[in-house]
């Protein structure tokens, strides 16, 4: 067991470096860089936008700087974009370290912050859960129980009762979930739920209240809701038919018991599976929520941050991104041992 | 099975509420208080004939909004605005973006500042005076002005913030703009990865000359901080590198705005995200700013001209159909008003007295690219301008939300004048194509209208396609593209496309920053690749011309000859579009209006409570 | 539970009287007697024949721009905004967009775009995620950590920046020409999405892999390709086929939200074209539009709607129909 833990976190590092390769690859082919704002704006000049190049780093070499190499400059070989943001170069003159050391790198939108500001500082005089990552991963959380809450139990009485009319309005539920999109699925629980009965403000004037959070989850969470039901319902149906089942029935054991200890535990595993990467998901943000519900998370500043160029932050978000996919994935199959023990993990 | 079941229930519950309850204190927001609300509506019955008064019952309930604050408080008073998208920073020195003006142009004031008619007048600074030639520019500020946190403010604030502005170690954005002072492209444009470091004194030496901070003998001021505390400093002289009469209206704009030295130097790179270190010289004190989520802004005792009667709030939702859904829930005072959601405002007994139209300050035109084939020939940009319809334009595309144009400035700007050159007129239009080089539209090259891809762009750009399509014949290609690629597009003569729609707003009003900053050759007209040597000239002259009267005419030729080449098609001028509640009085509406209804003259606005419905 | 007990027992009967059966007659004949699934089907080729015969259906252009009658509402209502100019016209069912294009014709049209979304890239994306996935699972060790890391990788890194590149960098060539811009989006897609489908085939895998059949084939001396495609296929097409039918809603979504970020399909100028619209664009206009015509937003919203019940029930019935325990049964 700890011998898998260690590889696995052993390979986090690899992973990683060859997601930012391929990133900071994909980043630089887009056309257009970071003084390249919204068409409906004034655009910066010329001479600026030159000193704005200087002061960002982005006059220097992408990868290898070879001119430097010539010159004999070791240290100038690797004092380019991609190392000084990974590991660590010369910013406004001065050595800096870089993304191994946790400076996420300046943001070159959102001038004079550095990605970390951004993402984890929380605003003047609040807590570290009200940062921006914290606002997005308690959405996330919430979102999950939410939907595994409902979901299984909405699943596992649908296999229950196949066929009948429980099954048929849980499996309704369920479909309209994924079938309709979040943003239209969200306009219309805010239409009812705020403005015609008024029972939360369309745009609430601060998070603090538990009654806001419930919308957004909702709407956050309702497609994971729908899968998890269906995807439980029929790993329950799978295992329903099972051999052991049926044994475990003629020891005569009740039906709770069979129920519990031997169908849902082997029927979680597919449901198990999706949840890792779905949380990572989840907490990474959702632009279209956070747009509609003005929620101040950073699944928004993802996107924006692509359309806007914004190297350091699309690099920091989507390292941290891969980061939480690749824990939320070893947890998975950790779990998976303890769901059938069957499965070595070697 | 019960036990386990209470149990998750009760996890979640308590994972529901730490969860969202993150914070221990709650700062208290405008609590609404819940009660039964008994509302007489009147409805009337038009069947009978006559009216007849029905009372009906209504009740509204409100849920309290659970905080752990004191007791309730009575209706606020708040100028609630919603101002769309988040300000990436918001330092005088260093936006450029509206919503960042919005900003700035509550918490200071420049030297200068404009009036509801748009007129310059005296904002920190009581007069000034020009010399003859107008290289000279000496602005006299009023005495015993104070930042909002009481400590004095005078004219070698204003040096620190100009001298500020052309530092290339600032990189401002809107650092151009200044570029009359002498010596300012010169240090500017300094490349600091080679320059020495004397050499850098030198250049920033001559620009410290140009912007002398003087007191009342006519000698340069103290520096540092003694400088600041020097009570009568009062004076301050600018050099112009050549005779620029318009450049006390570039001192009201945002980029000469005095933003405290000491604080920036203390709060470093993001001192402006903190209300302790944005203190200003304007009618408003920054009271918090959350990010994403809402700032707010308090009337500042010590502004020494009228004080402001209202707080502000901003918020920043995106969303239209949210915020109007907001606005209707009485969420919000003022939003913008988007062209969708006209039809509903208008059609609505009470939402459509709410709207506010008036013109804007902003001409949008299709671009033709002056080096690309077929544009190079003028009777083929004649033969698509006329080809346009902007009447059904503005009736179709628009809803209603714009005024068509066949001139470059604007009305309700210095320098306005109606054309009627190059009008919709689809015989002229398919004689232009004949006229042209080409003889007839099939002979054209192919054509691409390209243009940022948006479902609003998606629905005028196809619009338009089809027009050309009916009049003209012509088939133009659609080419939408991503929004920021569009943009790297569009600033290069090189990569600019064939065709596209672009706008130009202004920064403030008058002439030369239509046409100079504009048209000029190297100007922005330089994209597509525009070139008027007698216009460069007209302009030239009109911009170093004391006298009004010959400056305005001298202007006047210079635009007739940029309309009559048909460099590009003036299609529409937008308008402002905003919801404003009834009980918001005192909005002074003018065309410069930044991100918002009256946010030109703040001053002016106020709250009567007594028209606000009762919660 | 009593029935599961009756429904065997009838099983084992019918087994002995019933002559033995290939397994796909078999599955058509479940298929055929479960009423969701036959429902689903047809929704499907509904919108696959409006798809095909589109313009002969659709009532007026879909290009057609009707000077004067934007946000016209559906000819059986009254404007959702009440006003004596703008009522129902008769002409347009479900009314007409910003500058007045009719919605009916523009569904007819659109569904061309998300059942060949539906359909294509979902090939892709199930073919390699069940490739990959098995081999993964089957083989276990290195190949399996690399193939999991390489999934990692593709699932890490934002599809948003790949698909501004791939969309911009290949627009103007021939490739993304087609179809305008149709293939160069479902490479995209299937590119980025067949990660979820490896996982979950994976996990299956190992969980079947160490099933006695499993090691009673490899006692016998079956090969590992064999073992592979005969023994542990069909018994994950369970999950397999869920994921699927769940990746297909999310394609067209994904469309959709592609559309609104300015990397999706390049709008249609002549309805000769064959996309010419797609539902995912509606979407987002209609979005905006809420307030002022709200059938922009659900017309389009509804029909995603169906299309994903059909192929869910649709998918539902086939897996129950396929599923090797069920044979014999009903």
């Amino acid at each position: 067991m700890a011998r898998f833990l260690i590889r696995r976190l052993l390979w986090l590092i690899p992973v990683m470096f060859v997601v930012a390769i391929i990133t900071f690859v994909l980043m630089h082919m887009a056309p257009g860089g970071p003084f390249d704002k919204d068409p409906s704006q004034r655009q910066v000049d010329a001479v600026t936008q030159k000193a704005l190049n200087a002061q960002f780093g982005l006059d220097k070499e992408e990868w290898l700087d070879f001119a430097a190499l010539s010159k004999g400059d070791i240290v100038g070989f690797f004092d380019t974009q991609f190392f000084t943001y990974m590991i660590g170069g010369t910013v406004k003159g001065q050595w800096r370290c870089g993304f191994i050391c946790g400076n996420l790198g300046l943001s070159f939108r959102q001038r004079g912050l550095t990605v970390q500001d951004i993402v984890l500082k929380p605003p003047e005089g609040k807590a570290p859960w009200d940062s921006k990552a914290g606002y997005s991963l308690r959405l996330g959380l919430l979102a999950l129980f939410f939907a595994m809450l409902i979901g299984v139990p909405l699943g596992v009485v649908s296999a229950l009762r196949q066929n009948t009319p429980v099954d048929y309005a849980s499996l309704f539920i369920a479909t309209s979930g994924v079938t309709v999109p979040n943003f239209v699925f969200g306009i219309f629980l805010i239409i009812i739920f705020a403005v015609f009965l008024h029972a939360v403000p369309v745009v609430p004037t601060s998070w603090d209240s538990p009654l806001v959070w419930i919308l957004p989850t909702i709407v956050l969470g309702f497609g994971l809701l729908a899968q998890t039901a269906r995807l439980t319902r029929a790993s329950m149906l799978e295992v329903m038919r099972q051999d052991y089942i049926r044994t475990a029935r003629a020891k005569g054991l009740g039906e709770r018991v069979v129920v519990w200890r031997h169908m849902l535990k082997n029927a979680l595993i597919p449901v198990v599976t999706i949840m890792g990467p779905a949380l990572a998901g989840l907490i990474t943000g959702s632009f279209i929520i956070e747009t509609m519900f003005a929620f101040p998370g950073w699944g928004r500043q993802f996107v924006t941050a692509i359309q806007q160029r914004d190297y350091s932050m699309i690099l920091a978000t989507t390292l941290i991104f891969a980061l939480l996919i690749q824990i939320a994935n070893m947890t998975v199959d950790l779990i998976y041992t303890f769901l059938d023990p069957r499965i070595k993990v070697n | 099975m019960k036990k386990s079941a209470l149990f998750a229930i009760i996890a979640v519950f308590v994972a529901l509420v730490v969860v969202a309850c993150g914070t221990p204190a709650a700062p208290p927001a405008v609590v609404q208080t819940s009660a039964p609300v008994i509302q007489t509506q009147i409805v009337e019955k038009v069947q009978t004939g006559a009216p007849v008064v029905q009372t009906q019952v209504v009740e509204k309930v409100q849920t309290v909004v659970v905080e752990a604050t004191a007791a309730p408080a009575a209706k606020e008073k708040v100028l609630r605005i919603n101002l769309g998208s988040y300000p990436d920073i918001v330092d005088p020195q260093k936006s450029s973006f509206v919503n960042e003006i919005a900003h700035l142009n509550l918490i200071y004031e420049g030297l200068t500042k404009f009036n509801e008619k748009l007129e310059t007048v005296p904002g920190a600074a009581e007069s000034w005076k020009y010399n003859d030639k107008a290289t000279e520019l000496t602005f006299q500020l009023r005495p015993g002005l104070k930042y909002s946190d009481g400590s004095l403010l005078n004219a070698a604030r204003y040096k620190y913030s100009l001298m500020r502005n052309i530092d290339p170690h600032t990189a401002g954005e809107y650092a151009a703009i200044t570029d009359e002072i002498a010596g300012a492209p010169e240090w500017r444009g300094a490349d600091l990865s080679t320059i020495s470091d004397e050499d850098l004194a030198k250049l920033q030496a001559t620009v410290s000359e140009s912007v002398a901070a003087l007191d009342a003998s006519g000698q340069p001021c103290k520096e540092g901080a003694d400088g600041y505390a020097q009570e009568d400093c009062l004076t301050l002289k600018l050099t112009l590198s050549r005779p620029a009469p318009y450049f006390h209206t570039i001192m009201g704009i945002w980029v000469s705005y005095p933003a405290k030295q000491e604080n920036i130097e203390a709060g470093g790179d993001i001192w402006w995200t903190s209300p302790k270190y944005q203190i200003g010289n304007g009618p408003f004190i920054l009271k918090n700013m959350e990010p994403f989520v809402r700032a707010r802004f308090e009337p500042n005792a010590n502004y020494w001209g009228d004080k402001a009667k209202v707080p502000i709030e901003y918020a920043y939702i995106t969303d239209s159909a949210v915020a109007f859904q907001a606005y209707k829930n009485n969420e919000f005072d003022i939003i913008g008003l988007a062209a969708e959601d006209l039809e509903t405002v208008k059609a609505d007994a009470t939402l459509s007295k709410e709207a506010n139209i008036y013109p804007g300050s902003c001409t949008f035109a299709v671009m033709f690219h002056q080096k690309k084939e077929p544009f190079t020939d003028q009777k083929v940009r004649e033969a698509f301008a006329m080809a346009l319809d902007r009447d059904g334009w503005v009736k179709d595309v628009l809803r209603g939300l714009g005024a068509p144009t066949l001139t470059w400035i604007p009305p309700g700007y210095p320098g306005y004048k109606a054309s009627d050159s190059w009008g919709f007129d689809p015989d002229a239009a398919k004689k232009a194509i004949a006229d042209s080089t080409y003889g007839s539209v099939d002979k054209l090259p192919e054509i691409t209208d390209t243009f940022s891809d948006t479902p609003r762009n998606r629905t005028r750009n196809e619009w338009l396609v089809s027009k050309w399509k009916e009049v003209l014949g012509v088939d133009v290609k659609l080419n939408p593209v991503e929004s920021t690629t569009y943009t790297a597009l569009t600033k290069d003569q090189a990569t600019a496309p064939q065709m596209f729609i672009l706008g130009w707003c202004a920064d403030y009003p008058d002439q030369q920053n239509w046409l100079s900053v504009y048209w000029k050759t190297g100007g922005f007209g330089e994209r597509i690749a525009y070139s008027n040597p007698d216009f460069d000239k007209l302009v030239d002259e009109a911009d170093q011309t004391v006298d009004p009267a010959k400056r305005a005419d001298l202007y006047q030729q210079a635009q007739d000859l940029l309309i009559k080449g048909a460099p590009v098609a003036f299609m529409w001028n937008n308008v402002n579009s905003y919801l404003v509640k009834p009980w918001v009085t005192g909005l002074q509406l003018t065309p410069q209006d930044a991100g918002w209804a009256g946010a030109q003259v703040p001053t002016s606005i106020d709250i009567d409570a007594s028209k606000m419905p009762s919660q | 539970m009593a029935s599961a007990a009756v429904a065997d027992g009838r099983s084992v009967n019918q087994a002995i009287t019933k002559p033995p059966q290939s397994l796909w007659v078999d599955a058509w004949h479940r298929l055929s007697r479960n009423k969701a699934a036959m429902f689903g089907l047809a929704l499907i080729l509904l919108f696959f024949f409006l798809a095909i015969f589109g313009p002969m259906l659709a009532p007026h252009d879909p290009l057609k721009i009707n000077s004067g009658k934007g946000f016209l509402p559906p000819a059986w209502m009254p404007a959702a905004w009440v006003s004596t100019d703008n009522v129902g016209d008769p002409q347009f069912f479900l009314g007409t967009d910003s500058i007045g294009r009719d919605v009916f014709s523009r569904l007819i049209y659109g569904a061309r775009v998300s059942m060949v979304v539906a359909i294509i890239p979902t090939i892709f994306i199930t073919f390699f995620g069940i490739l990959i996935g098995i081999v993964a699972g089957f083989f276990g060790g290195t190949a399996d950590n690399l193939l999991m890391r390489f999934t990692d990788i593709v699932y890490s890194f934002p599809d948003i920046l790949f698909f501004v590149v791939v969309m911009f960098a290949l627009r103007d060539t021939p490739i993304g020409d087609w179809g305008n811009g149709l293939i160069l989006l479902f490479g995209a897609l299937a590119l980025v999405n067949w990660v979820g489908v490896a996982r979950v085939v994976r996990g299956s895998t190992l969980s079947i892999k160490e099933k006695e059949f499993v090691e009673a084939a490899r006692s016998i001396g079956t090969s590992d390709r064999n073992i592979m495609q005969k023994h542990i296929l069909p018994n994950i097409l369970s999950p397999i086929i869920i994921i699927t039918a769940f990746a297909v809603p999310r394609l067209i979504i994904a469309e959709a939200v592609l559309g609104y970020l300015g990397l999706g399909l390049r709008p249609g100028t002549s309805s000769k074209e064959f996309f010419v619209t797609s539902w995912g664009s509606m979407l987002l206009e209609g979005q905006t539009a809420i307030n002022a015509q709200p059938w922009m937003l659900l017309a389009p919203a509804i029909a995603v709607a169906l299309v994903v019940m059909g192929f869910t029930f649709f998918g539902d019935g086939l897996r129950d129909a396929l599923d090797p325990r069920m044979r014999g049964t009903g």
